[in-house]
């Protein structure tokens, strides 16, 4: 078996032995039960009873967003101390002293944590799914394939957390990435906020409908959600710039590898 | 087998290692010796690629030290072995087992083998952060005698042992070293130096003193420790 699918086979039996996976799992199943009650109930606005299935739908479009963010913050807890972790308790050496290619350490490293927490969040949202379908007999066609949708941007969290823990303290390498989430979702989220259908009903049109270059260029975290929510909701999705946010994405997660790779190769063990 | 050419490696303005050349031959059984600081620890991770020499080169068996191929072949134990404190010895060896490339029963066999081989049987499932240290060097030398290893390289590697444990290593170490296998044997218990290997290198402030057999370094009267104190003393005048 090529020694990166035995790092990753081994990257996700050590994530799971990890507490901080531990704590995920707990916080999840909380979650569950807790939203299972939303699907039970009737609802009225303004004394007229809404139809069940119409809440669900809605309910379970915001529960998936709220797990994406969930795992996109969990994720960045998890990559952070891949490193360092390995340093300390000799996973390096008995990798590096083998004939293990830098690159394939690294490699099966990042696709472990990724792969875990795809299906992690995978599960998530089928949990969701089948509830909402168990519950209200409907299906929310495009649930599944926009949690696949989402998958990407966990992939762009751990290589950048990872790249960045080469340089800085693991918590600061976590919190510099969620940094870099923030500015894209003020930056796309304001995008999407100016085209959306709420502001062109008032009758108001943006003042400057051109973004700026770097906004274009930015990677497109945010606009991949949107993206994976206009899956759901089967809405016209509004891009920013040429690029479709998933190549977007892909460049930045490829270059982000690349410098990841390359400056890995160079550190002292 | 191995040759270290014109090899220099600086940490900013520190000089660890000061362009050092030698050459080991296949089946020979080599010791670096010198004071805490001398450089050989960091001549054994430049031999495993851990750190790249400033300038110079270093080849294994064929190939450059920078690739993988040439650890293909090598048993390494470090000088306080550590090992994932949530993995068994088993679980630790088996891993170790995989990355050279036994599978199934044959890696199985191979693993109960080595256990033996370091006393380690019956305390094998135990996870690792219940061992002692000197449980984890025995695990650590079990590693590196996984797969029939052509070189050995070992730093240190009787730490944290007891006088049974070292005995024990010793006895590995013979045996090694009548099937043929290439030992180097950094450390700094220089009886056990005396009793292991043919040939030593004494390295101080990152250079080689002298580097021939044991028998052509000690001359009458004299033992290596004796011998090591007088080249580390003359070069700290």
């Amino acid at each position: 078996m090529n020694n990166v699918i035995k790092i990753t086979v081994y990257t996700i039996s050590d994530q799971m032995r990890h507490k901080s996976f531990y704590i995920l799992l707990g916080f999840s199943v909380l979650f569950i039960m807790m939203i299972r009650g939303c699907y039970d109930g009737g609802y009225s606005v303004n004394g007229e009873t809404v139809d069940n299935a119409t809440v669900a739908w809605h309910v379970s479009k915001i529960v998936f967003h709220l797990i994406t963010i969930g795992m996109v913050l969990m994720v960045s807890m998890l990559s952070m101390k891949i490193f360092s972790r390995d340093h300390e308790d000799g996973s390096i050496v008995l990798f590096l002293s083998r004939s293990v290619f830098r690159w394939q350490y690294v490699l099966g490293r990042v696709t472990g944590t990724w792969v875990l927490c795809l299906v992690f969040m995978f599960i998530l949202h089928l949990t969701i799914f089948l509830i909402t379908w168990a519950k209200t007999g409907t299906i929310i066609s495009g649930y599944l394939t926009a949690s696949l949708v989402c998958s990407v941007n966990l992939l762009f969290v751990i290589a950048c957390v990872c790249l960045l823990s080469l340089f800085m303290p693991d918590f600061i390498s976590a919190l510099f990435t969620m940094g870099i989430l923030f500015v894209g979702f003020i930056s796309d989220g304001g995008y999407q906020f100016v085209n959306s259908d709420v502001l062109r009903s008032t009758g108001l049109s943006p003042i400057n409908p051109a973004p700026a270059l770097w906004r274009v260029l930015y990677p497109k975290v945010f606009m991949v959600q949107t993206y994976a929510d206009s899956i759901i909701s089967k809405s016209e999705f509004h891009n920013m710039g040429p690029f479709p946010p998933l190549l977007n994405l892909s460049f930045f997660i490829l270059f982000i590898m690349v410098l990841l790779l390359g400056s890995f190769n160079r550190k002292e063990i | 087998m191995i040759t270290l050419d014109s090899v220099t490696k600086n940490f900013g303005a520190f000089t660890a290692v000061d362009n050092v050349s030698f050459t080991i031959q296949k089946g020979a059984s080599f010791a670096l010796l010198g004071p805490n600081g001398a450089g050989k620890t960091t001549i054994v991770r430049m031999l495993l690629d851990f750190i790249k020499p400033s300038s110079g080169s270093i080849i294994i068996d064929g190939w450059k030290a920078s690739n993988p191929e040439s650890r293909k072949d090598i048993g390494y134990v470090a000088e306080q072995h550590i090992i994932p404190p949530y993995l068994s010895g088993f679980a630790y060896l088996s891993r170790h087992a995989s990355l050279i490339g036994l599978t199934g029963k044959e890696a199985a066999k191979e693993v109960d083998r080595v256990i033996e081989m370091v006393v380690m049987k019956g305390q094998e499932r135990k996870k690792s952060s219940d061992y002692s240290k000197g449980m984890k060097q025995r695990i650590g030398l079990g590693a590196a005698l996984l797969g029939q290893p052509k070189l050995l390289i070992l730093d240190e590697p009787v730490t944290g042992l007891d006088p049974i444990g070292i005995r024990d290593v010793r006895k590995v170490l013979e045996n090694l070293r009548d099937k043929g296998v290439t030992v180097i044997l950094n450390s700094h218990l220089i009886s056990e130096v005396e009793k292991t290997c043919e040939t030593a290198a004494i390295m101080h402030k990152g250079k080689i003193l002298v580097k021939d057999t044991i028998h052509a370094i000690v001359k009458d009267n004299e033992t290596l420790e004796d011998v090591f104190f007088r080249y580390i003393e003359q070069n700290n005048e």
